[in-house]
């Protein structure tokens, strides 16, 4: 394990929570994609996993080690229902604008 | 006397097996075997008969223990006889109609192939029945009464290949098995309570209620009481004989027997006592009901047995054992030579057996119709004939015994019924013109035919006073009684005769105005339909709900994919009428809010 001194860890803390963030504003604000959407859960994902096991190994808490590898099996099911939602929408309506989906259509 | 008693007894229970023998050794030699088991009967009836006169003259009673059969722990059964009141007097009356009944199915199946076995299984029934009521201990009582059943069985279905008589059979078997459940309880609480099945040792406890039940459950199986009836009407698919020999004088009465002979037991228990009352009575009336609207001859004179079968079981259930044997071995005698006269009558209308098809057989067949009509007399209790001693003392003793006032009542609507159906033989078989086709082959001039019935019309006649004159009286009868009581048996049975004659001329003028309850009588009050298809189904029916709707459709798709795509489905299309799907601005305004939670929660904490 590489020494890290007690405030350079915050500054990569910081780093992730900033690209935590960048990727959720991916999320919320998009122009005409959904899958956009998708990509950008996947980066939510991603940044959260790496800051949990960052989070585990710098104060050595290893009994909580198994929560990642759970957020990872959580995040696969989560994928897989927004794809199959993609795939619905496109079956339906052709393409995946989402200025379709304001019809009130089940 | 000691010696000749037990040593004749025993050899006519010698000369039954030997015809068994006989085929056993020697299968090939047929042409005589019928005429030799009828000769060996013949022997063993007249063989059994000194034991009789000596049981009459001496009073005479023994026990004859054979051999040591085998012993569990301290549990021993042997083989042993008891020859006493009962069954001394039992066997040579039942040895009587067997060589009448074997002598008439020389006539009757004379042109079946099959005769030499239709014999065998005669004679193999006649030993177990002979063991049955000789028997000293239940071992052999059971032996004797699981022989019953099975001959009754394979002479039911000796016409095999028709599927009524296959089903009848399977009916009597299954009826018989029930109660034989009964036996088996009586003799499982003897076995542990009591530590003998020898009738002498049994005599000298206390049987529970329980084991009394038991007993009461296999005389229903075997008897045709009330709730296990069904077996004895179906059974006339039989032969003649067999209807003759079986059910009528020999078998149906084992029930019957089985609680005269424990009937120390029963004295003292007045709940089993009143059970068995109005167990027969419902029987009684029930079967007689049903006799008067049926149409097939043979049916009419199975139910008249089933009347009777409950008859007695009212008179065991009035403490009177000894008037209900009075009544078996005198009702033996005419109810065989009935079913003998139907037995003529059916061939002699080349195998017609409804009765709406015959008709003017009056001076045509004149042997069989003053048989008839004498054995008919006798069942109804005309004075001084063979049932007129038996019934009218039953009649009487319950008139002027402290007893259920509906059974007596049931017993006496059954007794006016007992005319009506004996009158509506006589009048549709008999009477009036005929209704049979012209070519019939009428003939009862053999004489193995007509001297079984003149056999039987004398035992008719004089047995009753025979055997009433000649046995010890066992209980006090009532000497005195008002008139009406002393004459109620005869008139009711007068007025029953003028009832049934109205009845039959209302046919004639067709007057149509009694259907429902013809149907009732004449479907057998409905019961088979129910019991027969009802029980069946409703397994079935659990038995699909449970493999098919519970486990397949419920537990593997309702709780599984489709129960969850129904949940789901309905819950969305329910929250989705509310929403107009502006999504950018929903995420927009998500984003907004949470950039100024955030910015006023850091503001407020005043940390910058």
């Amino acid at each position: 394990m590489v020494l890290i001194h007690d405030y350079l860890i915050e500054q990569i803390h910081l780093n992730i929570i900033i690209a935590f963030t960048i990727v959720l504003i991916g999320v919320l604000i998009y122009r005409s994609h959904l899958i956009s959407t998708l990509l950008c859960l996947e980066g939510i994902i991603l940044s959260l996993f790496i800051l949990i096991v960052l989070l585990i190994s710098h104060y050595h808490i290893f009994p909580t080690s198994i929560i990642p590898l759970v957020l990872l099996v959580f995040s696969a099911c989560e994928a897989g229902i927004g794809l199959a939602l993609l795939v619905t929408i496109s079956y339906t309506y052709g393409n995946d604008f989402v200025q379709n989906l304001n019809l009130l259509q089940c | 006397m000691n010696f000749t008693l037990n040593s004749m007894i025993l050899l006519s229970i010698i000369m039954l097996v030997s015809p068994l023998l006989y085929n056993m050794l020697m299968p090939h030699k047929t042409t005589y075997f019928p005429t030799y088991c009828k000769n060996m009967i013949m022997m063993a009836f007249m063989t059994s008969l000194p034991p009789m006169i000596i049981f009459m003259l001496y009073g005479q009673e023994s026990v004859i223990t054979n051999w040591h059969w085998f012993s569990i722990t301290t549990f021993n059964i042997s083989m042993s006889f008891k020859l006493d009141f009962f069954s001394i007097i039992f066997i040579p009356i039942a040895l009587y109609d067997a060589w009448s009944i074997l002598e008439f199915s020389l006539w009757y199946m004379h042109s079946d192939i099959f005769i030499h076995k239709f014999f065998k299984y005669l004679v193999s029934f006649l030993l177990t029945m002979i063991i049955l009521v000789s028997a000293n201990n239940l071992f052999q009582l059971f032996i004797g009464w699981e022989g019953v059943g099975i001959m009754s069985f394979l002479l039911i279905g000796w016409w095999y290949g028709r599927t009524d008589a296959n089903t009848a059979a399977l009916q009597a078997i299954i009826y018989n098995r029930i109660g034989d459940i009964g036996f088996m309880l009586t003799m499982a609480w003897l076995m542990l309570n009591s530590n003998s099945w020898e009738l002498q040792n049994i005599f000298s406890t206390n049987m529970d209620f329980i084991a009394l039940l038991g007993l009461i459950i296999a005389a229903t199986g075997k008897s045709a009481q009330f709730g296990l009836h069904p077996w004895l009407p179906s059974a006339m698919e039989g032969p003649t004989p067999v209807s003759a020999l079986l059910h009528s004088s020999t078998m149906v009465v084992a029930g019957i027997f089985l609680l005269i002979r424990f009937h120390p037991m029963m004295e003292n228990n007045q709940m089993i006592l009143t059970t068995i009352l109005c167990l027969g009575a419902m029987t009684t009336l029930f079967t007689a009901i049903c006799a008067i609207t049926q149409n097939d001859i043979k049916k009419i004179v199975a139910f008249s047995t089933s009347s009777q079968l409950g008859l007695m079981m009212v008179t065991v259930g009035l403490n009177q054992p000894h008037l209900a044997f009075l009544h078996i071995c005198t009702h033996a005698f005419f109810k065989a030579m009935l079913f003998l006269c139907s037995g003529s009558i059916i061939h002699s209308l080349n195998d017609e057996q409804d009765i709406r098809k015959m008709g003017g057989l009056f001076l045509i067949l004149p042997i069989t119709s003053s048989a008839l009509m004498t054995g008919s007399l006798a069942l109804v209790g005309t004075p001084f004939l063979a049932g007129f001693y038996s019934k009218d003392s039953i009649i009487e003793a319950i008139n002027t015994s402290y007893t259920n006032s509906w059974a007596l009542m049931m017993t006496l609507i059954a007794t006016s019924l007992t005319a009506i159906y004996s009158l509506r033989i006589i009048y549709y078989a008999l009477l009036g013109n005929p209704r049979f086709s012209s070519i019939s082959p009428i003939n009862e001039n053999n004489p193995n035919l007509i001297n079984p019935i003149m056999r039987l019309a004398m035992g008719s006649i004089f047995a009753g006073f025979l055997v009433t004159m000649s046995i010890p009286p066992m209980t006090s009868i009532t000497m005195t009684m008002p008139d009406m009581i002393k004459l109620s048996a005869l008139l009711i049975t007068l007025a029953g005769l003028a009832i049934g004659m109205e009845l039959n001329s209302f046919t004639n003028k067709l007057m149509n105005s009694m259907k429902h309850t013809t149907n009732f009588s004449n479907m057998l009050g409905y019961f088979t339909y129910f019991t027969h298809r009802i029980y069946p189904l409703m397994n079935l029916y659990s038995g699909q709900r449970i493999a098919t709707m519970l486990i397949d459709m419920n537990w593997y798709e309702k709780t599984g994919p489709k129960g969850q795509t129904n949940i789901h489905s309905s819950m969305s299309s329910l929250l989705t009428s509310t929403q107009k799907g502006l999504i950018k601005v929903y995420f927009m305004s998500f984003l907004i809010s949470i950039t100024l939670a955030l910015m006023f929660a850091s503001m407020s904490t005043n940390n910058f």
